[in-house]
């Protein structure tokens, strides 16, 4: 069943590498315009769910939907609409930022008077105009920058972002976070990983926790929480996303005497 | 030195080695044959190297055939170690090591013990010690000189090509780098050729070269084995000496940080002509391609092969036709050496195309194209690249060919070259997608290539140096339609494997995100 109102669609989502189980039959839905965060322990399947949805992995069960049509690895015109910045940020170290993200926006088929002035301005916004150093002698933040740039350079419906905010400074983190509500304001939808729950009680309105192996154990609206509001959830009240997802995931400190 | 701290991190390296092919389900049987065949070959090697020793000592001039033994295997092990990369990997970087509780020094024990312990160097000493052996058991010298000879000029052989392969790569690293060392391998591909006719003229000399060449490492230790008393000390105390200058050098370069090429550029550049050239490809593989050439032209191993194959040819086809010792020698010698200007420069990242792109191999599925394109891509690039150079090398061909020229001896080592430039780089399709390794773009030496990958570039080389030599006379000018139907079928072959590895490409992809992510 496919809703109208939702840009991503999950159904029983399983993906194992031989033996091991990653994803375990993960169902979710993440409307259209919303600003969804992906949340979850180390090891808990969040890149391997993102691989499914991007095409880079093939599923081994279950159906991903995309803006309402089916989505496979091989589905171009969906991709056409999607925006992705990959956990290992996929930069070509050897490019400059310039001929990166002209590259990219060309695989995307845009037309070369826009992909001259899209860089330009990427470049610009970011800080990212040193001509003479390759990506691979920028800094990580710096790197993350490109990637972000890469990601958004298209004008995509759907953005996903594996850990986007780690690495960067304050000040870049402050324009991304102002460029994704412009982005969710205009009715497109953003998918975020990341380990910043501040970040993510901040920016988000929709949240689904997943632990290990891939499977979800709570999917909610947070909106509440920026009202100074609580979560309900199993007879208790939870006032900020980290108490919730330590909560649902069990995350405990060992005891270590020595340490 | 805490040689116990030193002594965990080499059982490190090996149970690692062991944790690796325990991880690779059936390959623990191959692993076993493989050290069965590392064994074996050691002890070939190593029988060989008493047949010298018996040669020498039944031809009455110990020293002087000692001397041509370690002297030839001195210089090809530290040739074969820079140029083609055998034994130059690191086992453990000097950041990994630095995690651990170890001084400077003890992390750079670790690191080059570690370095020396690679088969290649092995095998090298296995020569040498059967060598001593010979020397010993049929003649009259002694085995504990001979012994520590030997490993001293194993140790020295080792630095020596670190040494030079450490420097070539900082050279790389400046704005004219690769033409110096282009020009370095020309002069030496062109010095024992020059040397021999000087020496052939003069007689005088010889004696004087003699001198000096008893201060190198080789021949110290050639006097080692074959004398007692002081003379013997004189040899080893010379190739200690070497040893501790390298390991000097050594330490000297390591401290010296690498430096960044940095471009000229001051603007953005949209469009240059890698661009115009990838246009032709047509508007959807346009991007792709041109990102592969740069991917090519600015690796410091491509930039350094690629003219590096044209003295390459020369100087085999001038050596191959020595060899030969028929006339023509020199055109049958350029039948097969020519071609390896067709896949010399391109022949690192063509059989491991995904192997120096890291985790940017992920880019290639998010684009809304058939991911399989950028193999492709890659491909159009590399025998671009490598087609390039086949015309360059056919005029120099014609203007250094033996008189009178015949049009057909330019036509056959083209067509030859176009033939392995076609199978080298369809091959490479399925060495990229078969036998990925994770490698570092950055490096200028080492041979980070997996068995497939070196399987189909040694093989390639040796088809291209041995064939000539097994054809012989048959390869004749008037023959040159014999030539034809090879390239054909090379054509034939790389379109089908352009096709065949795309098509399984898609359901290679997590295995080689695997590899190139360091997972696997």
């Amino acid at each position: 069943m496919t809703s109208q109102t939702d840009a991503i669609r999950i159904a029983n989502l399983v993906k194992r590498y031989g033996q091991t189980l990653a994803v375990d039959d993960l169902s979710l839905a993440v409307p259209q315009g919303s600003m969804f965060g992906f949340l979850g322990p180390n090891g808990s399947g969040k890149s391997t769910t993102i691989g499914c949805l991007t095409g880079l992995l093939d599923p081994t069960a279950g159906s991903v939907e995309i803006l309402g049509s089916r989505f496979t690895a091989e589905s171009a015109d969906l991709k056409r609409r999607m925006g992705v910045m990959p956990e290992t940020l996929g930069l070509f170290d050897p490019l400059y930022a310039h001929e990166f993200l002209a590259f990219v926006a060309r695989m995307y088929g845009l037309e070369e008077s826009d992909v001259r002035r899209r860089v330009a301005g990427l470049l610009a916004a970011l800080e990212l105009t040193d001509a003479r150093k390759t990506l691979a002698e920028f800094s990580t933040g710096m790197r993350k920058r490109v990637a972000f740039a890469a990601s958004v350079i298209h004008s995509p419906d759907v953005l996903f972002l594996d850990e986007p905010f780690e690495s960067i400074d304050p000040a870049g983190v402050s324009m991304m976070k102002q460029w994704l509500r412009r982005f969710t304001d205009r009715g497109r939808t953003v998918f975020i990983t990341s380990h910043v729950l501040e970040t993510v009680e901040r920016l988000c309105d929709r949240v689904a926790i997943v632990t290990r192996p891939g499977k979800l154990v709570w999917q909610g609206d947070i909106t509440v929480l920026a009202a100074d509001g609580a979560i309900h959830h199993d007879g208790r009240d939870f006032e900020s996303l980290e108490a919730l997802f330590l909560h649902l995931t069990g995350e405990k400190y060992a005891e270590l005497n020595w340490l | 030195m805490n040689w116990k701290r030193i002594g965990d991190l080499v059982r490190l390296r090996y149970k690692l080695m062991w944790a690796r092919t325990r991880s690779r389900g059936g390959k623990i049987a191959l692993f076993a044959i493989g050290c069965l065949l590392f064994v074996l070959v050691a002890s070939v090697l190593g029988a060989g190297g008493v047949g010298a020793g018996i040669l020498a000592i039944r031809s009455g001039r110990a020293e002087r055939m000692a001397q041509a033994v370690l002297s030839s295997l001195f210089v090809n092990a530290v040739f074969g170690s820079v140029l083609m990369g055998f034994g130059l990997n690191a086992v453990f970087s000097d950041t990994e090591l630095r995690r651990f509780p170890l001084r400077q020094r003890e992390r750079f024990v670790a690191r080059h013990f570690l370095g020396m312990a690679d088969p290649f160097w092995l095998f090298i000493l296995a020569l040498e010690a059967g060598l001593v052996v010979g020397l010993y058991v049929y003649g009259t010298y002694s085995f504990w000189y001979g012994a520590a000879a030997v490993l001293l000029l194993y140790v020295c052989g080792y630095l020596l090509a670190r040494v030079v392969g450490m420097w070539i790569e900082r050279l790389m690293n400046t704005r004219l780098g690769s033409m110096i060392v282009l020009g370095l391998v020309m002069a030496l591909s062109m010095a024992p050729g020059m040397a021999a006719s000087i020496l052939k003229k003069h007689s005088a000399p010889t004696e004087g070269i003699l001198a000096v060449l008893r201060y190198t490492p080789p021949v110290a230790a050639a006097a080692a084995m074959t004398h007692h008393g002081p003379e013997a000390f004189l040899g080893l105390g010379t190739i200690a000496t070497w040893a501790v200058g390298l390991a000097a050098a050594l330490a000297a370069l390591e401290r010296r940080p690498m430096a960044r090429r940095q471009s000229a550029r001051s603007a953005f550049a949209w469009s240059g002509p890698l661009d115009r050239v990838s246009a032709l490809f047509g508007p959807r593989m346009a991007p792709l391609v041109g990102h592969w050439l740069r991917f090519y032209l600015r690796n410091n191993r491509f930039r350094m092969l690629y003219p590096f194959s044209l003295p390459l040819a020369a100087f085999l086809t001038y050596n191959i036709g020595q060899l030969l010792h028929v006339a023509g020698g020199l055109f049958i010698a350029a039948v097969g050496a020519f071609p390896i200007v067709a896949f010399m420069g391109t022949s690192r990242i063509a059989v491991n195309q995904y192997g120096y792109v890291g985790g940017a191999f992920r880019r290639f599925f998010l684009f809304p194209t058939d991911p399989a394109a950028s193999l492709r891509a890659g491909s159009y690039a590399a025998v671009l690249l490598g087609a390039a150079m086949i015309p360059p090398a056919a005029i120099l061909w014609a203007v250094f060919a033996p008189r009178p020229l015949d049009p057909r001896m330019v036509l056959m080592p083209v067509v030859n070259a176009v033939t392995v430039l076609f199978w080298f780089h369809g091959a490479g399709l399925w060495t990229s997608l078969y036998g990925p390794r994770r490698g570092d773009y950055d490096k200028s030496l080492g041979n980070d290539l997996s068995l497939l990958g070196n399987t189909v570039f040694i093989g390639t080389m040796l088809a291209c140096v041995l064939l000539p030599l097994a054809l012989g006379t048959s390869v004749s000018p008037d023959n040159w339609w014999l030539t034809l139907p090879p390239a054909a079928l090379a054509v034939a072959f790389y379109v089908a494997s352009l096709r065949g590895a795309s098509a399984v490409f898609p359901a290679r992809r997590e295995k080689l995100l695997a590899v190139l992510e360091g997972k696997a």
